[in-house]
């Protein structure tokens, strides 16, 4: 877990590259690698590299980036973890590879070596790496198939440069700040920036799951080499009984773990009292893990009611024999920590506070990496929205397939009960967006929908940035090849858009914050191809009862019978009191939690707009 | 089995035309010709004004002006030979041009160059953009306008800047100094059109600067090489700041004579807020003269950001004339040197190369139809 960065001036009419700019860049992602740093200059000086280091895997100063192949032909920066490094490098060994270093970076320099761009299809974890390929006079780049890990590029047409952050290109100078429309209105739609756009027209996220090769021909367009909606049509075919579930899950999940315990540091664990985390810490502990530290976020509000998680996760802990960590936390400290939270917020997010805290936690009892229970959710039918899309798909459909119908009814209603259309936009949207399971999903997570652009941004931008974004179509493409049943296209929708675009990036930027690497073994692409022929088959509930058996010991009934009622946390309301201060709006009564989001999203944009300029927002 | 391979160009003007759209267009074409990859190279221009003489390998029609007689012009041209490439010299006629290019199955470049591209273009302009495989632009400052208006992936924009020409070199420039009368006056000067529609091209900001150059000590004549109906106005501006003795109008000038006249100024000055690229500055420096420009849009790249030429501000341009004025002469030849070395034929023909290597490249729906019939 590291920041990288580079900068080639792949032009004929471009100058050197300025040493100061690659540095400024470098040092801007001091908190994602606080153990050391380095640099790296092309023999003609026309392409630099520069990483910053947390140390997870050989500690040793030999591992220490960028590194540079033997033959002195390749050069790597590299952001993540290889979990089957230690296969690669048996391979690659009996192949004639000559390791110096026991780390996963240099098993990349190797696979480069013999495998070229097809490397990336060996690979398993999360990674975003760049390349310099001295005798091809070129830079690979390439980033994980989920897209755990953040890679952003700029080019001006001139130079093309590379960072782990969109906050790290600015620093250095040289990258342009005009506005990209498209971002903006990705972040009123969803809450999140949509990839590959980002709030800057010039900075671009490379796609989850996607190559891009520059040389002296410039940057080319990034190549696809994987893609979750592929790996379900392929299994569609191949459906596996209900039966089959668990066996596969516990299988898959064990796996997983086990693969995400590679490191030569502690591994601690965020545990709520939910079923993924307690599952995989009962994974963690079946897979030879001993006395894990688990931290586990409380709320002083919260203290001796029955919404409290503490009592329940340190169940879990006593069940496994974990080491319970619990941090308390309050509105005061919330607050407190408010603006460290928005400069930390690489894009805007209207998610990711609750990450913010249970990662200072586990700093501050000095861990360096977390396994997290993130993406249960999204493999195994977790999230309301495997139901509510189907059925609005089912109900709605075929009155929202008719031309005008939609708006007609709005109209109507928004005339007849037009309270009704205030508190409830989004019912509304069920006859104009759910004739298409992309339609369906944008009702679903959308923030706001886009007829309701104009009221909080200038119309002008919004309608240029719907036409450059066009979030139906970018939504549409998700499900190409169609993942063939109702559960896998929202599995490919949640994980290819919620998940991609706020949660892992969420998890990216308030982790790092922390200097905490977190790990998602519920977000392996080799364990979605081992779930993938039982995905159709997960019924409500099923697929969280099947994580929760996972583990040797079971998780105790109790646990799996609380979670599924679900806990309060009370930082929606501390986001709410937030944004009722600076709005001006106060003492009015209790309103649903898309309408506080809705305001929260407003204060965030505001915030990213206080260290950069000021977008056009309308209170 | 090579296919022979044809290319139409449809361009505002190229051999027999003036300026720097005409002179662009006859490198590219050039360059692509020298490249032997196309038997034929039909280009249809709007306007002539001098003869043309297009290089071996291009075929020049004749020129239409009227909208409608140049399309229905382009079609024939179309339809009555095989067109693999549609080359559009001007974001104008991006529309025949995607047009002519389905028609055809042919690939489509759209080239840009400046000032056309700062506002939002017409729809079927930018649906014209959208749909070309290739779109390049002289500046990374058009790149970006491009790219502000067009839903384009970022990929398909290139910059393939202006060129010198090889007759700008460094040399002895006494004789136009003579010619000139300038004795040891501080030579300023301008090359550029004198139009009302661009007076962003600065020349009222350096007759505005003379007084205070005189008053620190500089004996300043400044040359102004170029036509346009704006001219007057700015003769009356110098007489209205004191300047008239030391500004001269020189008009359009023969190409070797422009020539000397840069190796005879201390300083090529171009305050200019709106270029496209400036290919004046290059010319300057090819001919070992200083080029001082601002530092924004397209004159960013033309100064090899500050590498080559002065790229200041605005209002650091009289305290720059003054510091470059007294600074010791520079080395004219490592200046042109290092101007042609990232400006010169050799980038610009490599560039060329880099596009046609673009455009063979397989794209996403697989192997290009211009790389098959190579096969």
């Amino acid at each position: 877990m590291c920041g990288i960065n580079g900068i080639f001036s792949f032009h004929r009419a471009s100058g050197e590259p300025k040493e100061v700019e690659l540095i400024s860049t470098r040092d801007a992602m001091r908190a994602r690698g606080p153990d050391g740093a380095g640099s790296w200059w092309s023999s003609d000086r026309h392409c630099g590299l520069g990483h910053r280091r947390l140390s997870i895997i050989d500690l040793s100063d030999r591992a220490s980036q960028p590194m540079t192949s033997d033959d002195g032909r390749l050069v790597i920066v590299f952001n993540g973890e290889i979990y089957n490094y230690p296969q690669l490098r048996v391979e690659l060994e009996a192949d004639g590879a000559h390791f110096r270093t026991t780390s996963d970076t240099e098993a990349l320099l190797h696979l480069y070596s013999r495998d070229g761009a097809n490397m990336v299809h060996r690979l398993r974890g999360m990674f975003a790496f760049a390349i310099w390929d001295e005798e091809q006079r070129g830079l690979f780049l390439a980033r994980d198939p989920y897209g755990i890990k953040p890679l952003y590029t700029a080019n001006d047409g001139w130079t093309f440069r590379f960072a782990s952050q969109v906050k790290a290109l600015l620093a250095g100078g040289q990258v342009s700040r005009d506005p990209e429309p498209a971002g903006i209105v990705g972040f009123h739609l969803f809450g999140s920036v949509p990839e590959p756009f980002t709030l800057y027209r010039e900075i671009r996220a490379l796609p989850a799951g996607h190559t891009q090769w520059i040389d002296l021909a410039g940057p080319r367009e990034p190549k696809p080499f994987a893609n979750l909606a592929e790996v379900l049509a392929k299994s569609a075919a191949d459906s596996a009984a209900v039966v089959e579930l668990p066996g596969r899950v516990r299988d898959g999940v064990l796996d997983s773990v086990q693969a995400h315990l590679l490191a030569d540091v502690e591994v601690g664990v965020f545990l709520s009292a939910g079923v993924d985390s307690g599952a995989l810490l009962g994974c963690m502990r079946d897979a030879g893990a001993r006395d894990t530290r688990a931290i586990t976020l409380a709320f002083e509000e919260f203290r001796g009611t029955s919404e409290d998680e503490a009592p329940l996760a340190a169940r879990v802990c006593e069940h496994y024999g974990a080491h319970h960590v619990v941090r308390h936390l309050g509105r005061e400290e919330f607050v407190e920590d408010l603006p460290a939270i928005l400069e930390a917020m690489d894009q805007p997010s209207i998610d990711g506070i609750n990450t913010w805290f249970v990662s200072k936690a586990a700093k501050e009892v000095g861990l360096k990496v977390a396994i997290s229970g993130l993406g249960g959710d999204e493999l195994l039918g977790g999230y309301p929205s495997f139901r509510d899309v189907p059925r609005w798909r089912r109900r709605f459909g075929a009155f929202a397939g008719m031309p005008g119908l939609g708006l007609l009814a709005r109209e109507l209603i928004g005339h007849v009960a037009p309270t009704f259309s205030r508190s409830r936009p989004k019912a509304l949207g069920l006859l104009k967006y759910s004739s298409t399971w992309a339609g369906a999903y944008l009702l679903r997570r959308g923030l706001f929908l886009p007829d309701e652009l104009s009221q909080v941004m200038d119309p002008e931008i919004a309608r240029e940035g719907m036409r450059r974004l066009n979030p139906l179509e970018r939504l549409g493409k998700i499900l190409k090849p169609d993942p063939g049943s109702a559960v896998a296209r929202v599995c490919a929708l949640e994980s290819a858009h919620y998940m991609r675009n706020q949660l892992l990036r969420d998890a990216d930027w308030a982790g790092m914050a922390h200097s905490l690497e977190i790990r998602v073994p519920l977000v392996d692409f080799a364990l979605l191809r081992a779930l993938a022929p039982a995905i159709p088959s997960i019924v409500p509930g099923a697929g969280k009862a099947a994580l929760a058996a996972a583990p040797a010991a079971p998780l105790p009934e109790k646990i799996v019978t609380r979670a599924k009622s679900g806990f309060g946390v009370p930082t929606g309301a501390w986001i709410n009191a937030v944004s009722e201060q600076t709005s001006g709006r106060t003492g009015q009564q209790a309103e649903p939690k898309g309408v506080i989001s809705r305001r929260w999203s407003q204060e965030v944009l505001k915030g990213a707009a206080l260290t950069k300029r000021p977008f056009e927002v309308h209170a | 089995m090579r296919k022979p391979l044809s290319m139409l160009a449809l361009v505002p003007d190229a051999y027999g035309g003036r300026g720097g759209i005409a002179q662009y267009n006859r490198d590219f074409l050039g360059a692509i010709a020298e490249m032997n990859i196309f038997s034929s190279i039909t280009v249809l221009p709007r306007q002539t004004l001098d003869p043309p003489q297009p290089p071996q390998g291009v075929r020049q029609l004749r020129a239409h002006a009227g909208r409608f007689g140049y399309s229905v012009a382009a079609l024939r041209a179309a339809l009555v030979q095989p067109v693999d490439l549609v080359f559009c010299g001007h974001l104008f006629m991006a529309p025949l041009a995607v047009l002519i290019a389905r028609l055809k199955g042919a690939k489509l470049i759209v080239q840009t160059h400046g000032i056309e591209t700062w506002s939002r273009p017409s729809k079927p302009q930018r649906a014209a953009v959208e749909q070309a495989d290739l779109v390049l632009s002289v500046s990374r400052h058009t790149r970006a306008a491009v790219l502000s208006w067009a839903a384009i992936a970022p990929e398909r924009v290139l910059v393939v800047p202006n060129t010198v020409r090889e007759m700008f070199t460094p040399g002895d420039g006494s004789a136009q100094r003579a010619v000139l009368g300038l004795g040891d006056k501080c030579v300023l000067l301008t090359v550029g059109r004198m139009h009302p529609g661009e007076r962003y091209k600065g020349h009222d900001r350096v007759i505005a600067a003379i007084p205070q150059l005189v008053k620190r000590g500089h004996d300043i004549c400044y040359l102004v090489v170029g036509e346009g109906d704006d001219r007057p106005r700015l003769e009356a501006l110098a007489v209205q700041v004191g300047v008239s003795d030391r500004v001269k109008c020189l008009g359009a000038t023969e190409p070797q004579t422009l020539s000397e006249i840069y190796r005879a100024a201390d300083l090529f000055v171009m305050p200019s807020t709106g270029e496209g690229f400036g290919v004046t500055f290059l010319e300057a420096m090819a001919s070992g003269t200083p080029a001082l420009g601002l530092d924004v849009a397209g004159a960013r790249d033309a100064l090899g950001e500050g590498e080559l030429g002065i790229a200041v501000s605005e209002n650091e341009v009289p305290t720059a004339i003054a510091r470059l004025l007294d600074e010791p002469k520079r080395n004219s030849g490592a200046l042109a040197a290092a101007t042609r070395a990232r400006f010169g034929r050799e980038t610009f023909a490599a560039g060329v190369s880099i596009v046609w290597s673009r455009l063979m490249e397989a794209d996403e729906s697989g192997r290009s139809t211009l790389a098959a019939s190579l096969l």
